[in-house]
């Protein structure tokens, strides 16, 4: 099922490729074709999940270099399962959402679609050397669509952020690399990593090796201070690219931070458990304040992405720090961790689009250009409230499940980060409540007279979403008890 | 039924009243959500029959829970009650949108009856932060005007910096027990204790507006007169209290809550009195008592008597609700709030005679039944101290001094025969009325069997009466009405001494939050600046740099790379003119120069082959020290 939902999108990207015959609206149709046959998959996947079963399921393994331990391996956890589900949704979205492709459709959905399959790659892959290979694609794929289809300086943003994040890839390879020759029968198998725990006790040599691969997975997060290609970007990419950007792509740096230093060093990570919750806290406050000071509609939400992330790296800290007698506690901050990681996906992701809609209509992301718009647009404005509602952490929306949990098994751990981590809400709240103003209340300006609302199509992927994020708020049930079996295995149980 | 249906009905008649009710006039609106709360009556009362307790699991950690208890009872049914005629007054009072601001607050009616129902510290912040959202919904009604927006946002806020302690409050309760129930507050201690009981305390004194929180209710009455009527009555502000109250025997487990919950009132009471004595903008005087009153509420609860908080929330509920329906009336004759516009008496004696009614409740004349409540809290004060219940005394004379100035004011008589503004609806004066009606009834309370009764049914403790000290509440109260009469005495506005605007602004608190709100903007600027300038800049430089790089690159490949090929095809074609030249020399030279070396070789070496053992062995210790010197050289190297 797992290599259906992975291989789908790549083979619709080489359908769309190969022929040049279709028209825009067809290559579109095509492309949610075969981006739905791979939802469709993981959703199988997740209803067939075993809650109580192995940490591993639905496990597909094809050898490749047997001597040298490399082999097509795919399987999920918990974790996996929630994320990947989570990205396959946003990429159906994003395809589906309406967007002006310059002429360029085919080439555009098939970027997408070639995008989707290498992301999934990174979530459903139970192989070092895959889950690397993919992890660098995204970053062609995301290079393509930000330097093609983007406005502003988007070669500069494009060229900035391939830099920037290949930098961190190359950190994150020195840091596998090293793992890999450390093992006693070398293989890249992350099942017998996680098992074997092959550097535990050896002091510099793991040390070295955990900061290698947390420095390219924190520049991927991003945590402050590597932060800046994110807001840049963002600016620049078009609005469904910015969605998955921030939606997908920025997962995989906490993805990789439960996949491999957790999971795999996780002694070692308990070492360093209180500086990367620090750096978390440092991502929590500031990315707030920054984004606070903002006047761009855009860099406004890509900073509280840097925010939003702060929260689910202070989760993952918590849960690696080996303190006693807080089981509970840090199984409850992973869990958070997690759920943060999808509510963030859902609810930035329509930020992003509903931001790239904007675009579309008025071309200006300077919030002081706005105003007044939901007498003009009351969908728009609806849809807009909730997201931000959600970001700022509302409870009955999908947020406020995350950050309560991080929250508060963070307070058992270290009650000082907690107390001042919360406050991290309170300022996400002043810069929501301050857009929305801005954007939808007070008096319309007059270039704005004809600014028409959301169209169906938009109302239409904007509205699963938010039903995604209500669901989620308000009814987490069924997320949260796959999530929180592979949090136990994976907090508790070693 | 189970309890859920208790917040779900409002909810879901929230969303069919907003979904259905496109074409419904002010009228049909108005009685529909009259219906819709019956209907909500009708749920509590069923559910409350039908079982005690209720809970929906989220996850092996988090499981919200529901759970009666006499607090909770008394608001279950106090919250719909409040808000039935407050919602048809609504539906007659505003014109624009009024299908939105009903929706919304039957939504806010739905989340105060998941929040008096919670029965774990979860549930409670799910509900606290759902009504902060409506209440900011409903500030939030004429939003298309300039300011309405920023003071939404400024209650909000001020109400979300309280959340805090109930984030804080419920992630201590985990991480000292392991759950977030009620009762497991009781099984905490040591620092964990004091650290949830500071927080339920702090997130109490923003919803309740007390000290140093009291300013946002001023920006709150940017929203309509029905939000504020119900976010001061019954829902929103009442909150805290009801928190405290309900909380309290749990709460009490730390030494200091006590002494600092009855500080915190009596301040709030004071202070909030001498506010709404100066204050001349009739919804911020009923917001400043609000205020006050719930400072007393707080004493009663520093006291031990939670109980008659309660009783004095009910009371004051009634009557206030109903003052702010007026302060609405009077608005839309005159078009301002301003209490010096208006001396409405002759042109509204009706609605003048009903807020008599309120306004002798407000001051705590007797025999109303909010006199008897506020009685009941000095009484409880009196428990303590004799100086407690003689400071609730004063703030009772200044109660009675600032709802004679309201009446006066507002409803006094003047020469004034027509105004441009509206008279009220009937739906209003029902409205009106009921609630005056209800504040009058209130007034069997003083029958001693009955509050006796009354008590006995809810469980509530009553404190010990004083005569001495009835006697000399009703002579502040007689002092409090004199200086209102006194102060109202002129009808022309006097320009006011600046202590009073001082006062009136509630010491300064509001500049002071605007203040620290335009500070933290200040530094998330200067932030921002920063993250430019120091973390962006290098990299956005190095990209710039790289591409520089490569276009130099690029254009180096063209002179270097490619010069260097002209230069080495030049030198193919020198040296192919050497050959062309010299060829001959060099094709004829080479073989004959070989041939002669062998030559000279073989002469050479036939030499050596001279026969005479000497030469031999020469050349053999010659080659050996050769060959030992290569071993050596090898060695060290």
């Amino acid at each position: 099922m797992l290599t259906v939902a992975l291989f789908a999108p790549l083979l619709g990207a080489l359908v769309l490729v190969a022929t040049s015959r279709w028209s825009s609206a067809q290559a579109r149709w095509i492309a949610t074709g075969w981006s739905g046959v791979s939802l469709l998959a993981l959703v199988m996947a997740w209803l067939a999940f075993d809650p109580s079963g192995a940490l591993f399921q639905h496990v597909d393994e094809v050898q490749w270099v047997p001597s040298l331990g490399m082999a097509y391996r795919v399987g999920v956890d918990g974790i996996a399962l929630a994320v990947a589900t989570m990205s396959a949704v946003l990429f159906l979205a994003a395809i589906v959402y309406p967007f002006d492709t310059q002429g360029r459709a085919r080439q555009y959905y098939a970027w997408l679609l070639f995008l989707h399959g290498v992301s999934l790659g990174v979530f459903l892959a139970l192989d070092l050397l895959m889950f690397y290979v993919c992890f660098d694609l995204t970053l062609v794929g995301m290079y393509f669509l930000i330097g093609r289809w983007g406005h502003g300086e988007p070669q500069l943003a494009a060229f900035k952020f391939f830099l920037y994040t290949f930098a961190g890839s190359l950190a994150l390879l020195l840091g596998i690399i090293a793992l890999y020759l450390s093992l006693d029968s070398p293989t890249f198998d992350m099942r017998t990593i996680i098992e074997q725990q092959p550097l535990a006790g050896s002091g510099t040599y793991a040390s070295l090796v955990f900061l290698a691969m947390m420095l390219g997975l924190a520049i991927k997060t991003p945590l402050v201070p590597v932060h800046t290609w994110l807001p840049q970007a963002h600016v620049d990419a078009p609005g469904p690219a910015s969605a998955i950007l921030a939606g997908v792509l920025l997962k995989m740096g906490t993805y990789g931070m439960i996949r491999l230093p957790l999971a795999m060093l996780g002694e070692t990570f308990a070492r360093f458990a209180l500086p990367v919750a620090l750096l978390a806290l440092l991502a929590i406050l500031y990315g707030a304040l920054v984004a606070l000071g903002q006047a761009n509609l855009k860099r406004r939400i890509a900073y509280t992405s840097i925010n939003h992330m702060g929260y689910t790296v202070l989760g993952i800290a918590v849960a690696a720090s080996l303190a006693g007698g807080h089981d509970e506690a840090r199984r409850l901050a992973l869990t958070g961790a997690t759920v943060e990681m999808v509510a963030h996906g859902l609810i930035t992701g329509s930020l992003f689009l509903i931001s790239g809609s904007l675009w579309q209509r008025t071309g200006d992301y300077a919030m002081a250009r706005y105003g007044g718009l939901a007498r003009r647009a009351p969908q728009l404005t609806a849809l807009t409230v909730l997201a931000a509602f959600a970001s700022l952490g509302m409870p009955g929306l999908a947020g406020f499940v995350a950050e309560f949990q991080v929250f508060t098994g963070t307070f058992a751990v270290y009650p000082w980060l907690a107390v001042l981590g919360v406050l991290g809400i309170v300022i996400t709240a002043a810069l929501f409540l301050d857009l929305l103003w801005r954007l939808f209340f007070g008096r319309l300006p007059e270039h704005l007279e004809n600014f028409p609302d959301l169209n169906r199509a938009e109302i239409g992927v904007l509205g699963v979403l938010a039903l995604g994020i209500v669901a989620i708020g308000v009814a987490p049930h069924f997320l949260l008890e796959v999530v929180e079996a592979s949090a136990s295995l994976l907090s508790g149980g070693r | 039924m189970t309890l859920w249906g208790v917040p779900l009905t409002p909810w879901l008649l929230a969303l069919l009243l907003y979904g259905a009710g496109r074409r419904l006039g002010p009228l049909a609106l108005g009685l529909s959500a009259g219906v819709a709360l019956l209907l909500t009556l009708a749920v509590t009362g069923l559910s409350l029959n039908a079982g005690t307790a209720a809970s929906y699991r989220w996850s092996e950690a988090l499981t919200l829970g529901l759970e009666r208890s006499m607090a909770g009872d008394i608001f279950a049914w106090l919250v719909p009650l409040v808000a039935l005629p407050v919602t048809l007054y609504a539906a007659a009072h505003v014109g624009q949108a009024p299908r939105r601001l009903v929706a919304l607050l039957l939504a806010f009616v739905g989340a105060m009856q998941l929040l008096v129902l919670a029965s774990d510290l979860l549930t409670l912040l799910v509900a606290w932060e759902l009504v902060g959202a409506c209440s900011w919904g409903l500030i939030l009604h004429r939003w298309q005007e300039e300011d309405i927006p920023s003071q939404a946002m400024q209650a909000f806020l001020v109400t979300r910096l309280g959340d805090l302690g109930l984030y804080i409050a419920a992630a201590a309760l985990f991480a000292g027990t392991g759950g977030f129930g009620y009762d497991a507050l009781g099984e905490l201690s040591g620092g964990l204790l004091h650290v949830a009981v500071a927080g339920i305390v702090l997130a109490a004194a923003a919803k309740s507006a007390q000290l140093p929180f009291s300013a946002w209710l001023f920006a709150a009455m940017a929203g309509p007169v029905p939000a504020s009527a119900l976010l001061h009555s019954a829902t929103m502000v009442a909150a805290g209290t009801f928190l405290l109250a309900r909380l309290a025997p749990q709460l009490d487990q730390a030494a200091w809550f006590s002494p600092l919950v009855v500080f915190l009132g009596l301040a709030t009471a004071l202070i909030g009195g001498l506010v709404a004595s100066c204050q001349g903008h009739a919804k911020r005087l009923l917001a400043a008592s609000t205020s006050a009153q719930y400072g007393l509420m707080w004493v009663a609860v520093g006291a031990g008597f939670p109980g008659v908080a309660l009783l004095h929330t009910v009371t004051h509920a009634c009557f206030k609700a109903g003052l702010f329906l007026v302060a609405g009336l009077a608005e839309r004759r005159v078009e301002s709030y301003r209490l010096a516009d208006m001396r409405l008496g002759r042109l509204l004696p009706g609605v003048a005679s009903l807020s008599l009614v309120l306004c002798l409740a407000l001051a705590g004349v007797a025999p109303l039944g909010a006199a008897w409540s506020k009685e009941q809290i000095a009484s409880a004060a009196a428990d303590v101290s004799t100086w407690l219940a003689l400071g609730i005394a004063v703030a009772g004379g200044l109660s009675a001094l600032y709802a004679t100035r309201f009446q006066r004011l507002a409803f006094g008589r003047s020469q004034r025969q027509r105004s441009s503004g509206r008279p009220p609806a009937w739906e209003e004066r029902i409205a009106l009325a009921g609630l005056a009606f209800v504040t009058l009834m209130l007034s069997l309370l003083w029958w001693r069997p009955f509050s006796e009764a009354i008590a006995a049914f809810l469980g509530i403790v009553l404190p010990k009466e004083h005569a001495w000290l009835m006697v000399v509440s009703l002579i502040l109260v007689a002092l409090g009405i004199g200086v209102g009469l006194w102060a109202t005495r002129t009808s022309a506005p006097e320009a006011k001494p600046a202590w009073q605007a001082v006062l009136a602004g509630w010491l300064g608190l509001p500049t002071l939050h605007q203040k620290v709100a335009g500070g933290v903007m200040r530094f998330a600027h200067s932030l921002a600046r920063f993250d430019d300038c120091v973390f962006d800049a290098p990299a956005t430089q190095l990209a710039l740099g790289l591409r520089g790089t490569a276009r130099g690159l690029a254009r180096g490949d063209d002179r270097v790379v490619d010069a260097g090929l002209m230069i080495a095809a030049r030198c193919w074609q020198w040296l192919a003119d050497i050959n062309a030249r010299r060829g001959e020399w060099l094709v004829d030279g080479l073989p004959s120069a070989l041939a002669q070396g062998a030559e000279t070789g073989g002469r050479w070496a036939r030499a050596t082959q001279s026969g005479q053992t000497h030469h031999y062995y020469t050349t053999i210790t010659v080659g050996l020290g050769a060959f030992i010197l290569f071993l050596l050289i090898g060695a060290i190297l």
